[in-house]
């Protein structure tokens, strides 16, 4: 199934080069969509006939989600890339290039979520920068050129220093040979303290910068404004999540090791400076897509803080990830059909979406609910868990900052999404989009929704976070 | 004997600091590439390093000169072939000869940079004498050029620049994992190597599309895309 999962865009890269049609691009994204939504089920159900790759990568409970969640999006991705792709005028040429560049960004995101060794995931998630490098040029307008180059280059130095981290972490330690996270748990108690807590600095300041927290997180905005829409969906609900999912496995070494007080405060302080930043940078944002940004980067601060807090706090990180993700891939989306109708990005010139174009006025609100956390969305209940945490270890001073930041950004987003909703009673021609481009938000939107009432598989959540 | 190259390695960084001339820069990075060859064959090759594991069934003899190859390719065909040829493609293309107006004078840059490699020396010989696992002098050039690289990348002005110290950075690190004797899993060496490859070769594509699109290659230049206006 891993092996499956893995090479299958290999083939159909190779199908792609061999027969040049304009058609078969979406086609095959989408075929690939599918193959990976099954195998991901099939993986998260333990169903895993006789594969190779065995070692290196892995199934186990944490992963599961994220691989899940993967999947989702990319499936809601290759759906609403049909209908967006479709009146695309673009080369052929320029198309295929556009396939490749997808269906490698998803094998390395793959890659980097299943691997079990900490060297391979490095790998994948630089793999993921070059893969996502040839996206965010996709429009090729100087602009993008800037946001590409700001992106490659950002995110390489930032994942170089990562990899000085790596080599520090085999300093400490010590007799053992290995990268494996198995064999780092196992032996995390004897490792030398010192080398430890400054890999922890490297790794997370490398692998932080792919994540997008703050003070490192210059290339997001830049990069998620300028991609095609569907990309920034791509990236903002699933490459970051990969870039935690490492963040998340060093973290439990820093835990066994008994150094964690030192990595604790450490992402408190990333944290929360990601949640100042995209809250004085949100309330006079005039750009949407660079707004929704924003609030990736303040999302990400959430998932961290709560990382930090531990016990609860973590276990509602891993649903607020979940929630984050469906919301923001159908916020992205959204944004990218507004983008088709109105033909630009800026807030102030995007009047009236309602009376324009129904359903996607409605869809635009229904993520603005999601992602501020009104109940039902599912964001609600984790972030009222984190602040439950914060309680509970009586920290009252940050639950007051937290909460005080969070209304902030709830403020911006509001103002900016009211404004773009609000019909100024003008007469406006209706647009008519392809129905491939609403259906992958409802579902996304009704899945976090239904989650806030009824959470699934909570069992599985809590065996995730057991050992940090 | 290998200390001698390092040392030299050391000093690369300095004539780059030093000199505004992209070609200068370019042939150090060949130097550079040559001189971590050497450091592997004289310090290192009876030590694998290069752990073949995924070749453990195969002789032992095979195993070595696999990994002797390994090096070749990565050293001399990569680092001091390839890359290079690769930018100096992108230098033809685009013109920029010189990066003359640095943010910071070049002979200041050569002092700091030269503070950057003794204090790097220094820290490493003072405290980490007694770490057995740590090669200090390994480690102390190699986090100084490290250093020395981003304190680069911060002064220069042009994006060809930038990359070239971003190529010496992934230099120091090699020189950093080669300073732990320990074993990186041949794979992830390769995927290093690739990654670096792929990184460098889109980033002078990259410049090369900046020279089409804006005025000049100064990263100055850049700064169109902001949240306020």
């Amino acid at each position: 199934m891993i092996s499956l999962i893995l090479l299958s865009p290999v083939f159909i890269c190779l199908i792609l080069f061999l027969i040049k049609n304009r058609e078969l691009n979406t086609i095959l994204i989408n075929i690939y969509a599918i193959i990976h939504f099954i195998c991901s089920i099939c993986l998260c159900i333990g169903y895993n006939p006789r594969d190779i790759e065995q070692k290196i990568f892995q199934v186990d409970d944490l992963n599961k989600i994220f691989l899940m969640v993967l999947s989702l999006v990319f499936l809601a991705f290759a759906i609403y890339n049909s209908g967006y792709m479709k009146e695309n005028k673009n080369l052929t040429r320029k198309l295929r290039h556009y396939a490749y560049a997808v269906l490698f960004f998803v094998l390395s995101m793959t890659g980097a979520i299943l691997s079990s060794n900490l060297g391979i995931a490095w790998v994948f998630i630089e793999a993921t920068t070059l893969a996502s490098a040839y996206l965010i040029y996709f429009n090729k307008t100087k602009h993008s050129i800037e946001a590409a180059w700001k992106y490659v280059f950002i995110c390489s130095i930032g994942i170089a220093l990562a990899f000085v981290g790596i080599i520090l972490l085999t300093i400490a330690t010590g007799d053992l040979n290995s990268l494996y996270f198995s064999d780092l748990y196992n032996n995390a108690s004897n490792f030398d303290s010192f080398w430890l807590k400054l890999s922890f600095v490297f790794i997370l300041f490398g692998i932080g910068t792919k994540m997008g927290l703050a003070p490192v997180h210059f290339w997001l905005p830049d990069a998620h404004a300028q991609s095609p829409s569907s990309i920034s969906a791509l990236l903002s609900a699933t490459l970051l999540n990969c870039a935690f999912l490492v963040i998340l496995k060093v973290f439990k070494i820093m835990i066994i090791a008994n150094c964690d007080g030192y990595a604790r405060i450490m992402l408190f302080t990333m944290g929360f400076l990601s949640l100042f930043i995209s809250a004085v940078f949100i309330y006079h944002i005039n750009n949407y897509k660079r707004m929704l940004a924003y609030s990736s980067i303040e999302n990400m601060g959430i998932l961290v803080i709560g990382t930090a807090l531990g016990g609860i706090g973590l276990f509602a990180s891993i649903i607020h990830l979940i929630g984050h993700s469906f919301i923001k891939a159908s916020f992205f989306m959204t944004s990218g059909n507004i983008l088709k109708i109105y033909g630009t990005k800026k807030i102030k010139s995007v009047k009236g979406i309602l009376s324009k174009d129904k359903k996607t006025g409605w869809l635009w609100i229904a993520s603005l609910v999601g992602i501020t956390a009104f109940p039902p969305s599912v964001l609600f209940i984790s972030e009222f868990f984190i602040v439950k945490a914060m309680l509970q270890k009586e920290y009252y001073f940050m639950s007051i900052v937290f909460l005080l930041l969070l209304t902030i950004v709830l403020f911006g987003l509001l103002r900016a999404v009211f404004n773009m909703t609000a019909s100024d009673n003008n007469e406006y021609k209706k647009v008519k989009l392809p129905c491939s481009m609403y259906i992958p938000q409802i579902v996304l939107l009704a899945l976090s929704f239904i989650m806030g009432i009824y959470l699934p598989y909570i069992d599985n959540i809590k065996k995730a976070v057991i050992g940090f | 004997m290998e200390n001698i190259f390092i040392i030299l390695l050391g000093l690369t960084m300095l004539y780059i600091a030093s000199t505004s001339r992209l070609l200068a820069h370019i042939n150090m990075l060949v130097t550079q590439g040559i001189l971590l060859f050497l450091i592997c064959i004289f310090g290192l090759s009876d030590e694998a390093w290069f752990n073949l594991g995924i070749f453990g069934s195969l002789d032992k003899n095979f195993i070595h000169i696999l990994g002797i190859l390994f090096i070749i390719f990565e050293t001399l065909v990569v680092k001091s072939f390839l890359i290079p040829l690769f930018l100096k493609k992108v230098l033809n293309k685009t013109h920029a000869h010189r990066d003359s107006s640095a943010n910071i004078p070049h002979f200041y840059s050569l002092v700091i940079s030269s503070i950057i490699l003794f204090l790097g020396f220094m820290s490493v010989n003072l405290h980490f004498n007694t770490f057995h696992d740590v090669s200090p002098l390994f480690f102390g050039v190699s986090i100084s050029i490290i250093i020395i690289s981003l304190w680069l990348i911060t002064i220069k002005r042009t994006v060809l620049s930038n990359v070239i110290s971003f190529i010496t950075m992934e230099n120091g690190i090699f020189l950093l994992s080669l300073s732990v004797a320990k074993e990186m899993p041949i794979i992830v060496n390769l995927g290093v190597l690739l990654d670096i490859f792929i990184a460098v070769f889109i980033l002078g594509m990259l410049v090369q599309e900046i020279n089409s699109e804006f005025e000049d290659l100064e990263v100055s230049q850049l700064s169109d895309l902001k949240d306020y206006e």
